[in-house]
């Protein structure tokens, strides 16, 4: 059955920001099905707010919308592209849930849109627990017992029925948001009021637990015909009581026997037929009692997901390329394996090694939150590594976390686990599920626990327990050897445990070079396998590689082209997200076009630049100094790419360098330059750039002399930061003691930074290209924050709203001299401050940034590519740029996506260290309206009228007066504390007074609770401190109340309201815009 | 293993092994390490890329006369659950597996495999390049084998491995024939998943050339009552029991060589309903005078896509086989009852691209229709007798280890035994859940 011939035209949703539950894995997919889609003729209409996505470039949709993913905007969209279907499951629950109200409000009827993939009825069944239980019981499938709850009594009641502890599950929230478990009846009350909040439904869940049990996920395909297939089966290592997100899998399921396999496959592919996916992914989960086999299935989720981009890297299967197809008609057998070139997509893979996936949390960032893992997921991001057994795949996954770590245990004996004496302290590490608990459980191990205590502890299946141990017993043996006692066998033996150089390196008391070389010198090097879904039964034609100690046959395909290798950002944190990726993958496609054979190394399933299908070869590695090297061995690049990925892969260029390995681009010393903050210094010095005073100091006293002579406010960070970590701003002496004595814990072998702090000026980000001749300006990107809020949180325009020509001309002069000054050759970001008509240099990057992205699809120059192709050695000046001091007709804005809903307790206020996951942008003719729809974008809604609360602090008392009649004007009515209120009605501006927290009641919180107030300006002074404020604004994220926290975000707030309100929200296409007209010569390449 | 590797790995699971070789027949030389018995075995060396169900696998009498290799690197789990055996002892000669698990985990798992091995003699190897393996048998078809813990000479392996005497020829259904033992009953270890047995209403002689327990307990669960009878069984000796069906099973080896079975196959041809499976397959083929082609490394796995050329659905099917049918030589094509297509093609595929399952004039049997179709490489999975009451599939609807998509056959078996002259008509999305127990009670 081809392709249907009646949809031409196919709207896609994409997911929106990267939030947590949410993150790049829906622009993997979402790039995938347009590619495909256009491939198969369609015209692809895309919605997507998220500018840092791969799917927004405008070379892969017809029509690209970057506006928000909300029924409003998609269906002025619609109205004017008048798509034929619309295509609902590859945009996440986002996109998922915005299809659920155009279809339900009628909006697809009336512009005879049809929905493929899967119907409003299929969702609804899918999503809706009542539904989903009855189509359960019709096919006899077990789920736990359950009941609804709309209030705090309903669950009461139900708990009377099923004891506790029980599993509360709000209805319709993202990635089981506002969830939880409940042991006793104050954390049921506590769960349940927060989750009949939180669901659009006002519907929780009560469940009985299955705690404990073994949880495993099958993602399921299926065709119209009806054929499905199972793509892969994942088997987490935590137990139920872990989200999934939050859980270390295994892929294949491995301790399940054909039987209890079989049924589950059967089940889920019943499931499918039953809930009415018509075509398309899914992912099936299930729970298994470990003691009889009993199987309860927990949800199912009917489009593509998270697990489904894990499982296909972990295959090499493409869930969301094939998706698309069946969705547009094809089925199946009709799809041709792409790895295989010769088998069809209809069948099952069948994988000849281990993939292991591990969650990366924050925590470290929302400083009092729990650090308890729980059914809500908290991860920001996921590594996943593939190893011949277990063993091995464990130690790569551990290895490429970026968190410090070697590997499973056999850590240097600094690590927190190894140095806990306190013997209740370390079982309460041991049992409860944390992002540490793994390393815990290597120590437990070394202490000589046995298995059966573990599993009794945990819950974790002893299976798994096992292999640790072995990899443990192994470790242990090396501890009581030498380096040089170690011959070929035993290397292998280590090596095919999983662990690293660098283990090796601490346990035998030696480093991770001298290891290395023995390695070497015994011929122990890896071999290089393939991900091929077959098991090597067919040949198969992509190079989708990894590493391992198999070391028979090495499948290497000979060198062709000449070769350059790109090191990718590893996992998704705060600090580096996806838009590392997208200048990777810019960077891979512009040099596959310019002739080289690429190559990329990553470890993050989530991202495009992981699909086998963007570079000529996939290694999935992690980012170590040692499998990169490993790597480097057997390819024989001809350059190496390392500025990127941010910081991960920028941290090995000298390394790297050192081992003789040909660094394409800015060299390292250059970098060294820009990061060393006295050479740095000195150059600035030369130039007559200035910078704000600054110091250094190791201890209280030495600080206070640097205070002295700076003077307050100051800036202070660890020497060796990453997104802003452990960064503050001190306004007094008794701050900076505080923040000295913290500082000590965070980083106790490095320095401190002390800058002095610009209070009140304006920060600029600046973007250029650099090919040693000439200098291009991509980007000036003008903050809409004050100093002080890390660049990553703050929300900015570009072109700059309030910068005179004069300054953007000295800003781009000053960073061509600069990139010349340093010797860049390919991107340099560059933070000014300007105060008092001064410009200040804050900091310079040679490397891409996180505005990258979003500047290049503000200004439709691809800078990442430019940049590659300038590190190849083309010069800008053949490449048809055009100039860099062009006008823009439309102001872009690019806000930034905070994940405090996740992080109950943590305080909300953006200071210097980063905070935010991902982030939107706006497009319009004005600033305003763009800023608008970034807020749009973002929580969906403008307030139109109600109470805005304010407690601003004395500082911004009098500035705050214009912003406050602003909104009287707009028809909201103002509600202040007793300070702030008096500074409003001496300016004539009518406020109510709400009493402060320790007043009594009724206070601020209860009005909070009221649901009254619509939106909140609480401006915090100095440092994160536990007052009202931070009372008020927490309770503000579990009302899901819109807060502004500073000034300058209140007034452009104010500004947004005020022309959506004017002049509506029209939606504009990328494509559409002149400067992509421009920007096409140069994106097809010279 | 040197010292020192060993001093490292003498504390975990593993504990201190001997040495192990495999020399395949052309001098590919593996070192490993044993994980069974000690001793010395030779064989047909093959893979299986089924990730779950080496217990299975191993007591599939079906492999008799073969060393298995497992694909998936990590073997031996979830232990040995033993009422998972098809057949009382393990039938493969010897195992080849990455890394054997002696620790395995699961709540029917009486013991690890490796003691299981020990305990039966079975020689294994663990700790070589599988994937390397793999490739090498892929690209130059399977061969012959020496699997040792004894002799650790490559040369002296390679001189033994090719003496050692080829599969092709030779008869071992004969040794793997074991009526007596095969069990007509079904386990009740299996009922936490399986549903109870149906009402018996028809009784079903099973030729065991080396049948798998399950496919008896499919034919039982389905409603049949089973005698088991021996691979050479007179065809009149079986009718004289008056069974309502025959069924003939899967087995190991060269078809050719197993003549007795299928001559008597093609006495009972149009007497009584027949149903086959894998080797029973291949005898319906070559009752009908068809042709047996060896194939270059064959089909074994749980993942091998088989489309019904009547449904047009798509089953992911279990398979294990080296040999198959050739359907050109079932006969010349019927042109009208082909969409008008007169010739044969080389790739099966051909039918399904045109839409139509062929029918075939066959000197013997009259009409024989093509009904399934390999879609990895367009080889022959199935064919229905259109003038006399029979079907078989290459294929293994049993799974046992594998996907049971093609649990309908068995319906269908029961549909040919009713009378019906279209049996494989049958939507394998509604025999989904059929067989299985999920604890819930269906409602519909």
């Amino acid at each position: 059955m081809p392709k249907r011939q009646d949809i031409r035209k196919v709207l896609v949703i994409g997911s929106g920001p990267i939030v947590i539950g949410q993150a790049c894995e829906f622009d993997y997919s979402g790039a995938q099905a347009c590619k495909v889609l256009k491939e198969c003729g369609c015209e692809v209409v895309l919605v997507n707010s998220n500018p840092a996505t791969i799917m927004t470039d405008p070379g892969l949709a017809a029509r690209t919308y970057v506006e928000p993913v909300t029924a409003e905007f998609v269906e002025k969209v619609i109205e004017r592209e008048r798509p034929d279907a619309l295509l609902p499951t590859l945009g996440g629950q986002t996109g998922l849930n915005c299809a659920v109200e155009l279809a339900k409000s009628g909006v697809l009827d009336a512009y005879g849109v049809e929905m493929i993939g899967c119907d409003l009825a299929a969702i609804e069944r899918g999503e809706d627990r009542k539904l989903f239980n009855e189509c359960m019981a019709d096919l006899g499938i077990e789920t736990s017992r359950a009941g609804y709850a709309y209030s705090v009594e309903d669950a009461l009641a139900i708990v009377a029925e099923i004891g506790y502890p029980v599993v509360i599950r709000p209805s319709f929230t993202l990635g089981g948001s506002g969830g939880g478990i409940a042991h006793a009846e104050e954390e049921l009350r506590q769960i349940v009021a927060q989750g009949v909040g939180l669901s659009p439904a006002g519907e929780v869940l009560v469940e009985e637990s299955i705690e404990g049990w073994k949880e495993f996920e099958m993602e399921v395909m299926r065709d119209r015909c009806g054929n499905g297939i199972i793509v892969c089966s994942i088997e987490n290592l935590d137990p139920m009581g872990v989200h999934t997100g939050d859980s270390i899998t295994v892929a294949p399921a491995q301790t399940l026997t054909d039987i209890e396999y079989q049924r589950m496959r059967a089940a889920s592919l019943a499931v499918l037929d039953k809930i009415g996916v018509e075509t398309g992914g899914s992912n099936v989960q299930f729970a298994v009692n470990p003691t009889d086999g009993r199987m309860v299935i927990i949800e199912m989720n009917p489009r593509v997901s998270r697990s489904s981009a894990l499982a296909s890297k972990a295959t090499g299967f493409p869930i969301a390329k094939a998706a698309a197809k069946l969705a547009i008609g094809y089925t199946l057998p009709e799809i041709q394996n792409d790895i295989t070139e010769a088998t069809p997509a209809c069948f099952e893979p069948s994988i000849d090694y281990c993939v292991v996936k591990v969650p990366r949390f924050a925590f470290e960032k929302f400083q009092g939150t729990d650090d308890t893992l729980s059914t809500r997921m908290k991860a920001v991001g996921e590594v996943m590594a593939i190893g011949r057994t277990f063993e091995e795949a464990l130690g790569k996954a551990l290895r490429s976390m970026e968190d410090g770590r070697a590997g499973f245990g056999g850590d240097a004996k600094a690590a927190a686990e190894r140095a806990c004496t306190d013997e209740d302290a370390f079982r309460d590490a041991v049992s409860r599920p944390t992002p540490a608990r793994i390393y815990y459980l290597a120590e437990a191990l070394r202490r000589g626990w046995s298995v059966d205590d573990l599993h009794e502890l945990t819950g974790i299946d002893p299976f798994f327990l096992f292999r640790m141990r072995d990899i443990i017993e192994v470790e242990r043996g090396l501890a009581e050897a030498r380096l040089d006692e170690l011959d070929a066998d035993a290397f292998r033996v280590c090596k095919q445990m999983g662990i690293s150089d660098a283990q090796i390196a601490n346990l035998t008391g030696s480093d991770e070079r001298t290891v290395r070389t023995c390695r070497k010198m015994l011929h122990v090097t890896p071999a290089i396998k393939t991900v091929d879904t077959c098991a090597a039964e067919f040949a198969s034609f992509t190079e989708y590689h990894y590493k391992t100690y198999d070391a028979h046959e090495t499948e290497v395909s000979p060198k062709e082209r000449p070769r350059v290798m790109i090191l990718g950002a590893g996992p998704n944190r705060i600090g580096q997200g996806i838009e590392f990726d997208y200048c990777c993958v810019h960077a891979s496609y512009a040099l596959h076009d310019a002739g080289y054979e690429t190559i990329m190394v990553n470890c993050n399933p989530e991202t495009v630049s992981t699909d086998y299908d963007t570079s000529d070869k996939l290694y999935f590695e992690p980012l170590t100094f040692e499998d990169v090297m490993d790597i480097v061995d057997v390819e024989k690049p001809d350059g190496v790419i390392v500025t990127l990925g941010g910081q991960t892969p920028l941290k090995l260029a000298k390394p790297l360098a050192d081992a003789g390995v040909p660094i394409m681009g800015t060299s390292p010393e250059s970098i060294d330059l820009a990061e060393d903050r006295d050479r740095f210094s000195a150059i600035l010095d030369e130039l007559g750039i200035a910078y704000p005073p600054s110091g250094m100091a190791s201890t209280i006293a030495e600080a206070r002399i640097v205070a002295d002579r700076i003077g307050f406010p100051l800036l202070v960070r660890p020497s060796y930061v990453l997104g802003g970590r452990g960064m503050g701003i001190v306004y007094d002496g008794a701050q900076l003691e505080r923040y000295m004595a913290e500082a000590a814990k965070v980083s106790p072998d490095h320095p401190i930074y002390l800058d002095r702090f610009l209070e009140g000026a304006v920060e600029v980000d600046l973007d250029a290209i650099c090919d040693g001749v000439d200098v291009h300006v991509g980007a000036i990107l003008e903050h809409i924050e004050m100093a002080g809020i890390h660049s990553g949180d703050s929300a900015c325009c570009t072109p700059p709203f309030s910068l005179s020509e004069s300054v953007q001309a000295h800003l781009r002069s000053i960073a061509r001299e600069l990139a010349l000054r340093l010797g860049v050759r390919g991107l340099i970001n560059i933070q000014f401050a300007i105060k008092d008509q001064v410009i200040y240099i804050i900091e310079a990057n040679p490397r891409a940034s996180r505005t990258v992205p979003f500047a290049s699809k503000a200004t439709g120059v691809p800078l990442a590519k430019v940049a590659a192709r300038v590190m190849a050695g083309e010069r800008l000046a053949d490449m048809g740029l055009p100039p860099d001091d062009r006008r823009l007709d439309h102001f872009s804005v690019k806000e930034a996506v905070m994940p405090f809903g996740r992080f109950p307790g943590a305080d909300t206020v953006l200071g210097p260290e980063m905070k935010s996951t991902g982030e939107v942008m706006g497009i319009a003719r004005n600033f305003p309206c763009a800023f608008a729809k970034t807020q749009l974008a973002i929580d969906y809604t403008l307030p139109r009228s109600g109470k805005v609360f304010v407690s601003v602090c004395d500082h911004d008392k009098r500035s705050f007066t214009s912003i406050a009649r602003d909104f009287a004007r707009l028809g909201f009515s103002l509600v202040a504390t007793e300070g702030t209120a008096s500074a409003l009605r001496a300016a004539g501006i009518d406020c109510d007074v709400v009493k402060k927290i320790h007043e009594g009641s009724p206070n601020v919180t209860d009005l909070i609770d009221s649901g009254e107030v619509v939106l909140l300006v609480n401006t915090p002074f100095g440092n994160a401190t536990r007052d009202d404020g931070y009372e008020i604004r927490t309770q503000a994220v579990k009302r899901g109340i819109t807060q502004v926290t500073n000034l300058a975000g209140a007034q452009a707030m104010a500004a947004g309201m005020e022309a959506a309100r004017a002049g509506g929200l029209d939606v504009v296409a990328l494509q559409d815009l002149p400067q992509w007209q421009i920007g096409e010569e140069v994106r097809h390449g010279a | 293993m040197s010292e020192s590797s060993e001093r490292l790995l003498s504390r975990t699971s593993k504990g201190v092994q001997a040495p192990a070789m495999l020399v395949l027949e052309d001098g590919t030389t593996f070192v490993g390490r044993s994980c069974g018995a000690a001793g010395e075995v030779a064989g047909e060396v093959c893979f299986n890329t089924s990730m779950v169900g080496y217990l299975e696998i191993l007591t599939d009498p079906s492999y008799a006369g073969q060393i298995i290799t497992m694909t998936y690197p990590q073997i031996g789990n979830y232990g040995i659950c033993d009422e998972d055996a098809q057949r009382s002892r393990i039938h493969a000669k010897g195992m080849v597996v990455r890394d054997m698990c002696a620790t395995p985990s699961n709540w029917r798992s009486t013991r690890s495999l490796p003691d299981m091995l020990r305990a039966e003699g079975v020689v294994c190897i663990e700790g070589i390049d599988t994937r390397a393996l793999v490739r090498h048998i892929r690209d130059h078809g399977a061969m012959m084998g020496v699997l040792s813990t004894e002799d650790m000479d490559a040369s002296s392996l390679a001189v033994k491995a090719k003496a050692a005497p080829s599969l092709v020829g030779r008869n071992l259904v004969s040794d793997a024939s074991d009526a007596a033992s095969a069990s007509c009953a079904v386990p009740d270890a299996h009922a936490f998943a399986q549903a109870p047995i149906a009402r018996v209403h028809r009784s079903v002689v099973a030729y065991d050339c080396g049948v798998k327990d399950s496919i008896l307990e499919n034919l039982i669960r389905s409603g049949c009552d089973v005698t088991c009878v021996a691979w050479d069984t007179p065809a009149e000796e079986v009718l004289a029991m008056h069974p309502d069906g025959v069924f003939l099973s899967n087995g190991p080896g060269d078809p050719d060589a197993v003549r007795t079975t299928f001559e008597e196959a093609a006495r009972l041809m149009g007497r009584v309903p027949l149903f086959g499976i894998c080797l029973g397959h291949q005898m319906m083929g070559l009752a009908s005078g068809a042709e047996a082609e060896k194939l270059k490394y064959g089909h074994r796995g749980g993942n091998h896509p088989v489309q019904n050329l009547l449904t047009g659905r798509v089953e992911i099917t279990a398979q294990n086989h080296g040999f198959g049918i050739v359907f050109e030589s079932l006969g010349p094509i019927i042109a009208e009852e082909s969409g008008g297509f007169a010739d044969h093609v080389d790739d099966l595929r051909e039918w399904i691209a045109r839409g139509v399952a062929p029918v075939v004039r066959n000197e013997r049997f009259g009409r024989i229709r093509l009904t399934h179709v390999n879609l990895n490489d367009g080889t022959l999975e199935g064919i229905q007798f259109l003038d006399v009451p029979a079907f078989c599939v290459q294929y293994h609807p049993e799974a046992s280890p594998g996907p049971t998509d093609a649990h309908y056959l068995f319906t269908a078996f029961m549909r040919l035994m009713d009378g019906d002259h279209d049996p494989l008509r049958i939507d394998i999305a509604d025999d989904r859940l059929a067989g299985w127990r999920f604890g819930g009670e269906a409602h519909a």
